[in-house]
């Protein structure tokens, strides 16, 4: 009986990681009741191998490398594209003209897969560091924009009225009334940058790289060692994960007030 | 006195088209007068323009991007026959939310693509591969946003039917379905975005065909001009896309604001 209530309480959380362990479990046993040719088994993996590669991999130093390179592409383009979406975000929520000027670029690159600059910022930027911090900018930045000006766009009339009426000038209005009704929006493009620019961090090191998690994962896939694939993967899947929900418990906790339609990553 | 009100009235309109006459101006002056031109890094509207009309006239363009749309088209049609039903059993059986709903938000939150270079070696660089990683980046969407239409269905419609005696199909059709209908066109509009990235990547990566490949190649030979009609052709398709999606939205549910996040 008591069993049962537990199960009541906790069905969720039970059968949310029971089926996560019921696939892992599954896929574990892949090879125990299904011979595979020879040509599909070396595009086969499974979790225990994947976990073993991976504490190979920390031991020897081999993800560490990699994770520190990725993880300041990661850093420096996220801020930048803080630093520039913010500051452009209040203002044209602010200014019409410029909204109007600015609005169609800003629609079509956000519309627009970021990803197809990658090779024109290769050329630009070299196969460096650069071209990846480039990307990730990219990719943030118009999340984090678009977010920053619809809050400040809906910010309440008549509160801005009042400060004004109160002799507020243009910055005091930013400061008491702006500011703080944007932030959950901006809470909101966080999340949506952080997704994109993790993106860019992968994509950009696919290509003409030689240091990061990214051409981890492209490199071992042209040498068919698909564990290691894995490991990247699962690195990059626990990494979103965390900073997705981190920012997500931040965003309903500043936004209870405002219903979500459906998850956006 | 009527030109300043016409112009008041489209004010948007012709702030965007003189924004737009004012960049390409400046960034075609700039680089004839200003710059002296280096044509391997830097190009330049005319040459640009001069390249769509040679690429217009040849074959290789539409072939590109028939193989594109065909992969991008597979991949979709996919994700949208299995997301929707997915989403919409996750939002109406209770159990079947709790046990799929921290599997698949893990896999939404995760940089799929990561796997791209895995799918195009093991399914080839042909068509398959790269459907397969947009279906694998477009169902998400789908999943999520009927789900969240389903969740956000009147209740009181829903005992309006039951009350009328109404069939378990009559529930279907007359309800959830139309009110999840806004839901699925939204996720349709990420599930575009995120289907070209499909593409776009598995063909980066390795293709022989393809607007994807004809970029790489174009960047790889220093051919800037050309680079810029793929870059700008994939940007229209996306914009069109999205913005036929927006007004589809708006067709389907004119009561529902679209102020939510893009």
């Amino acid at each position: 009986m008591k069993l049962k209530n537990f199960y009541a309480a906790h069905e969720s959380f039970i059968l949310g990681g029971g089926f996560i362990v019921a696939l892992l479990t599954i896929w574990e046993s892949i090879p125990l009741w299904y011979t595979l040719s020879k040509g599909m088994a070396l595009f086969f993996t499974t979790p225990s191998r994947v976990t073993v590669t991976f504490s190979e991999l920390l031991i020897n130093g081999e993800i560490e490398k990699h994770f520190y390179v990725s993880a300041i592409a990661f850093l420096a383009g996220l801020g930048l594209s803080i630093v520039v979406g913010l500051p452009l975000g209040l203002i044209m929520g602010r200014s019409a003209t410029l909204e109007n000027l600015l609005d169609p670029y800003v629609t079509a690159c956000n519309a627009t897969p970021r990803i197809v600059f990658l090779p024109l910022l290769i050329l630009w930027f070299g196969i460096g560091i650069w071209s990846k911090i480039v990307i990730v900018f990219a990719g943030a930045v118009f999340p984090l924009l678009i977010n920053t000006y619809t809050g400040v766009k809906n910010v309440n009339r008549v509160l801005v009225n009042v400060v004004r009426s109160f002799g507020a000038n243009e910055w005091q209005v930013m400061k008491i009334v702006v500011l703080p009704n944007s932030v959950p929006y901006i809470i909101a493009g966080l999340r949506l940058a952080i997704g994109r620019a993790i993106l860019g961090v992968v994509v950009g090191e696919f290509f003409g790289s030689s240091q990061g998690l990214g051409y981890m994962i492209a490199s071992a896939a042209s040498n068919y060692k698909v564990d290691v694939v894995f490991v990247g993967v699962a690195i990059f899947m626990a990494l979103s994960v965390i900073l997705t929900l981190a920012v997500k418990q931040l965003e309903s906790r500043l936004a209870s007030w405002r219903p979500e339609t459906a998850k956006t990553f | 006195m009527r030109a300043k009100k016409y112009f008041s009235e489209h004010r948007r309109l012709w702030l965007a088209l003189c924004s737009f006459f004012f960049l390409f101006t400046a960034w075609e002056l700039m680089l004839t007068y200003i710059f002296p031109v280096n044509p391997f890094f830097f190009t330049k509207p005319s040459l640009i323009a001069a390249a769509f009309k040679e690429q217009f006239q040849g074959t290789k363009l539409w072939h590109d991007l028939a193989v594109s749309s065909q992969a991008f088209l597979w991949g979709f049609s996919f994700a949208v026959i299995v997301g929707i039903p997915v989403g919409l059993v996750m939002g109406w059986r209770k159990r079947v939310e709790y046990s799929l709903d921290p599997f698949l938000t893990a896999l939404y939150a995760s940089p799929l693509v990561a796997l791209a270079p895995l799918f195009i070696i093991v399914f080839g660089v042909g068509v398959l591969g790269k459907a397969a990683l947009v279906f694998l980046l477009a169902v998400f969407p789908f999943i999520f946003n009927a789900f969240a239409g389903v969740k956000s269905t009147d209740s009181l419609l829903i005992n309006v039917i039951r009350s009328y005696g109404g069939s378990e199909k009559d529930l279907y059709l007359k309800v959830i379905l139309p009110s999840t209908m806004p839901y699925i066109i939204a996720g349709a509009r990420l599930a575009i975005g995120r289907g070209l990235v499909g593409v776009i990547v598995g063909e980066f990566y390795a293709a022989s065909e393809g607007i994807g490949f004809a970029i790489t190649q174009a960047g790889d030979t220093y051919r800037l001009p050309d680079m810029f009609v793929g870059i700008i052709i994939l940007s229209l398709i996306a914009v069109g896309l999205t913005e036929l999606m927006r007004k589809l939205e708006l067709m389907v549910a004119p009561w529902r604001t679209t102020d939510e996040v893009r």
